[in-house]
Formats: structure tokens, sequence, C-alpha cells
């Protein structure tokens, strides 16, 4: 009788083929509605609420030439930059020092406290939003930057889980040997973690950016009633709402604002990439 | 000078487990000590605990005069190296050097001269730009010493830093961390679970066991005299042969015979001096350990001994200069499992040997090791504990080895016929018994005195070396036992007073005159009470019973306080007692107390009646947890 196989070489060349097609199909339907709005936002002729055409029959750039003089969109963007990035600053700083603090110091109650952490974060935040809106009208922070930045900041200490994770792996022999070199905790953290959490840091960084980037809920009901505070997610679906203002052919300014939005995400992402996924697999430290 | 004086340490962890129990240690300055023992005996701890990376639990740590406890690691002068290097990843290997110097900022040419006289030291000059990954162990390894001794530490601490490399590289490294000690002349401390490493590079060598000190002692003296079972199956390669067996004595002769097989042997008692006769009426099982290199099959040394056993040959094992043989003293056994019939043998004679065959083996009994089955503990020390004599009791003398004292007042009894344990620092140089001195060896700062009286053995331990050929020996009575029928006659008077407490608090007002105005000020006051009487205590020793107890059970928790007979006087205020007899010793006078139930005794002058006061001298007493038998003080 006749054995009957397929040669190994064969077998996994067709498992790839197969894990290829299934990929290159996902990514088509990710890429469709990203390139649908880059190419309406060079569109000449005006769009409806939706496109009932793909290719522009005019190329132009009025859409941004418009985002940029007609609109509160520049505004918006500043708004949301500054934000992001006190919110980056805040959040890094904290989760870093709170993810060190829980993976090297033993105290009372660090298990319970690491446990509570972990179950609140749970929680959708928008669960308090009414509570922290009027906690920020008390002390007259709504319509205000600053009260946003507050809000994205304040619960920073419970994304601590990744960063712990990371400063686990790395060997606890190096603070000991840092400190019996004559380095307080601070000296070890400053001197010796942190360069060699580079990976973590832009993890979290990025995160930090990302979140207050594209955030609606907080922001919309904080800035509620005053467009000059508006971050640009909140200014963009303020347009999206005006159905005077879409049947106007603003949809492809909004495709432009889009693009404009989605910039600087796409360069830090394209620059830290490398990074970015070291990071979140935890670069193994050796000691 | 660094000297590292470890008292009474303990490591308990929340949960009960106690990782090192009273450890107690003098370390010299320049000494190479090495801590040896199985992976958890605790070995690691106690040199994390001298570093100040774990908390002591309780007792005392001293780094030259200071006493460190409570002391940052970086402040206590000591540098350690550990096994996985733990060199600083991002930095070069000079960076990772100068780390330590920079941070003490030091001039900058000073670290560059420093940094580079370590490197030359280690053979590592050419790496100083290199980063620690692009390096082999051997060469990380270099760096982690490098960057240790480039501070000049009081002591350097290294935690197993030859484990993770290869055999060949660790005999290398093993000459050079010798060779380095010897040229910084600092303190060594070293921790390792390889014992051959232990022996090659220790000064001292502290073998551990479940948290326990085992022995302290020189390579050779461990290796010669090892004080238990553990010690002995741990030193040396291939382990002690452990055989199971009793002890007969017959006259002049002893005879041994093993269990589980028929093999017995006779030696001459002289090379058994030493034993505990209690172990010699032939009932008591003893481990009996030889190494395999106190075992011969040499045609001579066979022919010239008379302890030989028949060994069946199970299988052997060439190593080029020796070979050793493994074999079964029960012609039954098999020789591959570990059992008490195994026998291994170092065979330098050549012989050709096969499996099955049977040869004769000579065992040199002068280096037999006896321990006792249950306890594995030695019963064949080095420094005999007690001298076991037979005693004869009449008209107020004491006769034994044909010696006749008359017996001090205090101890004298009814007329008998019984057994003298008399310890062997009960005999004192200055007595008017004269005895024969066989010998005199120092051993461990003490000197034990062979004596021949009445043509037996006599066991002398004296703090001071006797050169003359006869001496005049005395003996301390209070320190001697003597049994009939089966009934302790007279009983040793114990040398520490122990007497339960509690730690309290003590809230004190006193009215203090400030610029002419009575103020009430309120101060706590901690201390003990003992009896019921309250004795304060110096905030240095309520703190040291905090750490060992913690706040909340400090003042719950059942403590002994223990004090020793010649530390504790009579006085005005003090322990309520009553005095019941003076012991009179011809030398010394004591008094005998009650206190509650128990007696204390008191040495004295004086003689006193009725009831009294007692006061401790609180500057030598121990202060003792009782649940856990934890010495806090």
């Amino acid at each position: 009788m006749k054995m009957k196989y397929r040669s190994k070489k064969g077998a996994e060349r067709a498992s790839l083929v197969a894990i290829h097609a299934i990929l290159i199909i996902i990514s088509v339907i990710w890429l469709i509605p990203f390139l649908l709005m880059i190419i309406l936002s060079f569109r000449g002729e005006t769009v409806g609420t939706s496109a009932d055409y793909i290719f522009p029959k005019q190329w132009s750039f009025n859409n941004y030439i418009k985002l940029f003089t007609e609109t509160k969109f520049l505004r918006w963007y500043g708004n949301t930059l500054l934000v992001s990035v006190a919110v980056t600053i805040f959040q890094t700083i904290i989760i870093l020092a709170t993810s060190y603090a829980l993976s090297r110091l033993r105290f009372k109650m660090r298990k319970p406290l690491m446990n509570v952490m972990l179950v609140l974060g749970m929680f959708p935040g928008f669960l308090s939003m009414t509570a922290v809106y009027f906690v920020l009208k008390e002390i007259n922070l709504t319509q205000n930057l600053l009260g946003l930045i507050l809000v994205y900041s304040a619960s920073s200490a419970m994304q601590y889980y990744i960063c712990k994770g990371f400063f686990d792996t790395i060997s606890k022999s190096l603070d000991e040997a840092a400190r019996i070199d004559g380095a307080s905790r601070h000296t070890v953290f400053i001197k010796i973690i942190l360069p060699l959490a580079k990976p973590i840091i832009i993890y979290t960084v990025l995160s930090a950016f990302i979140a207050p980037w594209g955030e609606y809920m907080f922001s919309s009901f904080i800035m509620l009633g005053d467009p000059d505070q508006f971050t640009v997610a909140v200014g963009m679906k303020s347009w999206l709402d005006n159905s005077s203002l879409m049947s106007d052919g603003y949809f492809a300014v909004f495709c432009a604002a889009a693009v404009v939005v989605s910039i600087p995400i796409t360069a830090l992402f394209i620059w830290l990439q490398r990074y970015y996924v070291e990071g979140i697999t935890g670069g193994s430290v050796k000691g | 000078m660094a000297d590292v004086t470890l008292t009474h340490i303990y490591k308990v962890y929340p949960n009960g487990t106690k990782a090192v129990k009273d450890f107690n240690m003098q370390i010299q300055d320049k000494e190479f000590i090495v801590f040896v023992g199985p992976s958890g005996c605790g070995k690691s701890t106690t040199l994390r605990m001298i570093a100040g990376l774990e908390d002591i639990s309780a007792g005392e740590l001293k780094i030259g005069d200071l006493i460190v406890n409570d002391m940052e690691p970086k402040d206590r002068d000591i540098a350690m190296v550990f096994q996985n290097y733990a060199l600083y990843p991002h930095m070069t290997v000079y960076e990772n050097i100068a780390f330590g110097l920079r941070l003490r900022k030091l001039p900058k040419d000073e670290i560059h001269r420093k940094v580079v006289e370590a490197a030359n030291i280690l053979g590592i000059t050419e790496y100083l730009n290199k980063k620690p990954k692009e390096m082999s162990g051997g060469q990380r390894q270099r760096v982690a010493l490098g960057r240790a001794i480039v501070r000049e530490p009081k002591v350097m601490l290294l935690d197993e830093p030859l484990s993770n490399l290869d055999a060949k590289l660790r005999t290398q490294m093993r000459a050079e961390i010798g060779k380095l000690h010897s040229k910084l002349q600092t303190t060594f401390i070293y921790v390792t679970h390889d014992q051959v490493e232990a022996m090659t590079m220790g000064t001292r060598i502290v073998v551990m066991k479940d948290g326990l000190v085992q022995q302290i002692d020189t390579p050779k003296n461990l290796y010669n005299y090892p004080g238990n079972k553990f010690v002995a199956g741990f030193i040396g390669t291939p382990q002690m042969n452990f055989f199971e067996g009793t002890l007969l004595k017959k006259g002049d002769d002893v005879q041994i015979k093993f269990e589980y097989t028929d093999a017995e042997i006779t030696v001459p008692y002289s090379m058994l001096y030493k034993a505990k006769p209690s172990y010699l009426d032939g009932n008591s099982v003893v481990y009996i350990g030889l190494r395999p290199e106190d075992i011969s099959l040499a045609c001579d040394d066979v022919k010239n001994n008379k302890a030989v056993v028949k060994v069946v040959v199970s299988h052997k094992e060439d190593l080029g200069s020796e070979t050793l043989v493994y074999g079964d003293i029960n012609p039954n056994g098999d020789g591959y499992v570990e059992s008490s019939t195994r026998i291994i043998i170092k065979d330098n004679s050549g012989r050709e040997l096969k499996a099955g065959d049977v040869v004769e083996a000579a065992l040199n009994i002068n280096r037999v090791h006896l321990f006792d089955k249950k306890t594995e503990e030695s019963v064949l020390p080095r420094v005999p504990e007690y001298n076991y004599l037979d005693c004869e009791i009449s008209k107020g003398k004491i006769k034994f080895l044909g010696a006749e004292i008359r017996l001090p007042a205090s101890v004298n009894t009814e007329d008998l016929k019984g057994e003298l344990l008399l310890p062997t620092d009960a005999v004192t140089p200055d007595g008017d018994l004269q005895a024969e001195v066989v010998s005199c060896e120092e051993i461990n700062g003490v000197y034990l005195l062979s004596l021949t009286l009445g043509g037996k053995r006599l066991y002398a331990v004296l703090p001071e070396p006797v050169d003359a050929k006869t001496v005049g020996i005395g003996i301390d009575f209070k320190k001697i036992t003597v049994t009939a029928c089966g009934e302790n006659k007279i009983v040793p008077m114990p040398e520490v007073n122990a007497f339960p407490c509690k730690f309290v608090k003590k809230k004190i007002c006193e009215r203090v005159e400030v610029n002419g105005k009575t103020k009430k000020k309120k101060s706590v006051q901690f201390g003990l009470t003992v009896a019921g009487a309250f004795f304060g205590v110096a905030d240095e020793t309520a703190q040291k019973i905090f750490t060992a107890l913690g706040i909340k059970n400090a003042y719950a928790a059942n403590l002994r306080l223990e004090c020793g007979i010649d530390r504790i006087a009579v006085a005005e205020s003090g322990i309520a007692a009553e005095a019941v007899q003076t012991l009179d010793y011809g030398k010394e006078k004591y008094l005998k107390c009650k206190v509650g139930d128990s007696f204390i005794y008191v040495k004295t002058e004086a003689e006193y009646n009725g009831n009294i006061c007692l006061l401790p001298d609180f500057e030598h007493v121990g202060i003792v947890e009782i649940e856990r038998e934890i010495k806090i003080i």
C-alpha cells in the first residue's frame, strides 16, 4: 500500500498562503474607509451627506483651504494638542512612578490596593461623568481646558498594570546593586530603571497621547456650549450634527479635517512603532 | 578595621517561617568566610541581612564598632557581587565600575585612576568601553568584581558569584577571587552551595541547614571533625559512608557490629576514648561514618589491620589517578542504592576488580566518626563535653579513678555508689589531685588536656595551655552530676536564671518647674515587669523588642528574662524573693532563693535569711520570646 503524505514544506507553504489571504482581506476591509476619507477630502465638486461615487471628477485643495480659513478648526486643533501634550506629561510621570512603586516596594495593603485599582479601572469612565461634571462646576473648571486635563490625568495611576509588568521583568538585583553602590531609591529609578524602560515609556507616552486626542464623551460634556474651547472630536461632531451645514457640501471639509487630525498620530506611530511593539510584549532585560 | 559581629540574628517572615535562627558569629577583619549549605538553608538571607537588603527580625549586627541594623545599604560601607552579575546593561564597563564613585561625588580624575587600577587588577582594561551584553560570563563577573573592589569597602559580600559560569572558568575565577582577597586585605563573606568552593576558598566555613548553623570551623577541621552527620555528609566527595551499627565495650576492646549484615570488627578501646560510654552498651544504634579515603583495599593494609570487612563489589568509577569502588558489606546488597550497608572506597592500589568480586577492605578506625541515630550529633566529639566515671561517695568524700576528694558541705549526700558526670570544663588545674598530662592541644581557642588518672583517661578543657608533665587538678562541684540507681543524687546548679516577664509601657506624670511655674509633664517609660517588679529599660532595648515582636504584639508576648548566676545581686529593691539556703562551694558561696514557684541562684558573699530583693544586672541580661524561642537581646 502506498503511503499518502504531503511534504512538510508543501504544508507550510499552503498554510502561509491561507494566512496571508485572510490577512489581506481583513486589511482591505480596514483600510477602505480610511482611503475613502482621504480621496473625498481632495474632491473639487461638492459632496452631499454621503458619497455617491468614489473617485472625484476634479482634484483640489479647496477643502483644506476652507478648513483653515473659514472654520474654528485651527483653534480646536490647538486646544486638543495642548490638552494631549499636558495629559501625556502628567500621565506618563504618574504611571511610571506608580508602577515602579508597586513593582519594587513592599508595603501593607499593596496587593489589595492593586486589585482595587484593577477592578475600578474596569468600570467605564463615563459612569462617573455626571458626578465629575458637578465637581468641576463647583470649582469653576467647566468649559475650561484645565478641567479637561485634570479629568484625563486623574485616574492615570490605574493604568499601572502593563508598566508594572515590565518593571517586574527587570532583575531586582540591579536595584540592589545600585543601592549598595550608594544610590537612593530615587536615583535607582532615574539612573538605572528609566534608561532600561525606554520601550515601556514610549508605549505609555503613545497611549497617553492618543486617548485625549480622540476622546469625545467627556470633552463634549465639559465643553458644552463654548465652541472656542472645543476639541477636534467635539467640534467635528458638531458639524455632523448640523444638517444644513452638511447639505452645504461640508462633508468634504469634514474629511479634510479628519485627515489633518490623523497626521500627528500616524507620524508618531511610524516613528515609534519599533518600540511600541517591543513595549507591549515586554522587552526582556538581561541582568 | 572591620570585624562583623552577628549576635542572635533571626529572620522571621510575616507568615512565621524562620529563615535564619539564632545566628551567632564573630567574623574577624581580613577573614574569608564561606556560608555553605543546600538551597533554602538561609545562607543567602544571612548575607542579604548583612548587606542591608533584608530587614533583621531580631538580633544585633555590627560592622566594625557600629550597630548597622537600621542602616541603609549604602551607608554600611560594603560591596556585593551577585550571582547574575547585576551589571547595568545600558552603561559601559567603565561607567558600571565608576557608578558608585560618581554617586559619592569623587573628583573625575580620581575616579578615572581608580577605575583603571581596578580594571588592571582584573585584566579587563581592553573592555572598558564595551557594554555588558557584548561580554562573556567570566568577563561580566570580573566587571561585577571590579565594581565592588573599586569602592574599597570594609566588607565584600559575594552571593554565589560563580554559579553561572562553566566548570573550567569557575576553577579559574576561584583562584582569582582568592588572589584578590590576599591582595585587598578586606573581609570577604562568600555564599555558595558548592562545597568544593567552600573548602578551597574559606579561611573559615559556616555550614548551614534549615536556617540553623551546623558548624563553624576551618575547612580542615570541618573535614576531620564534623560535628554532626549532616556536616559529615555534606563536606567531601564522594560522600562519607554511613553504616548503622552497635558498639560494645569488652575490657580493653570495643566490638563494632554492623546492622543488616554479619560484619563485625573489634578495635582497641583507646581509639574510642572520647566516645560517650552510654553508646558502648551494645544496644544503642549509631551511625558509623568513614570517608572513602579511610578505607583501603591494599593488601598490606588489610594484613596489618584488625578492622577488616568483606565487600561485594558492584561497580566502579575509574577517575584515572584513583578508582572509586562501589560495593556492599551485605552479601546480598546491590551497591547502587544509598543504604546503610553500601560502601564507597577510594582505591589507589590499582587492583583489577570486577562486579561480584568479594574483597577485604581495611577500615581506618582512627578516623571513624560516630553519630547518634536520632539527633545525628557526633558521639565521638573532638572536644568531649563530659567525663563519664564511676564513683563512690562515703563520709563526705567522693572517690573516682582511684582518687579521693572531700565534697563541699553544700553538695553532701548519703553514702552511695554511682556514676559521676564530670563536665570537662569543671576540671580545673588548681587542685591537688596529681594527674599525668598525655597531651594538650588547642581547639578553637580553648585547650583540651588529655590526662591519665589512676590509669584511666580524663579530659579537661582549659582556657590556658599546660606545659608541665603532671598537673594538680581540682573539681568545680557546682557543675557535676551524680546518679545512683537511676536517680540524680547531685544535680548541677543552673548557670542561668530564668524569670518570666512582660514588656510594659508606663505613663509617667511629672511635675516640672519651668520659669517658676509648676507644669505637668507627661512621658512614657518602657520597661519589664519581672515577678511583679517593674524595671525601666533603655530606649534602645525597647526598640529591639518592638522590632522583633511588632508594636501590637510586644505587650502581649510572654518573655523570659535570662541572667547569669553571677549577674544578679541582692539589693534594697527589686524582685521579691525568699532566701532558702546558702550553698557553700568552698571558694564561692551561692544563695538559693525562691521566686514564685522556681528557684533562683545568686552569687553572694554574705548570708541572708527570709525575704530579700534581687536586682539583675540589666547590662548583661537576655530576653527571649517564649513562643517562638527568639532571643531578642
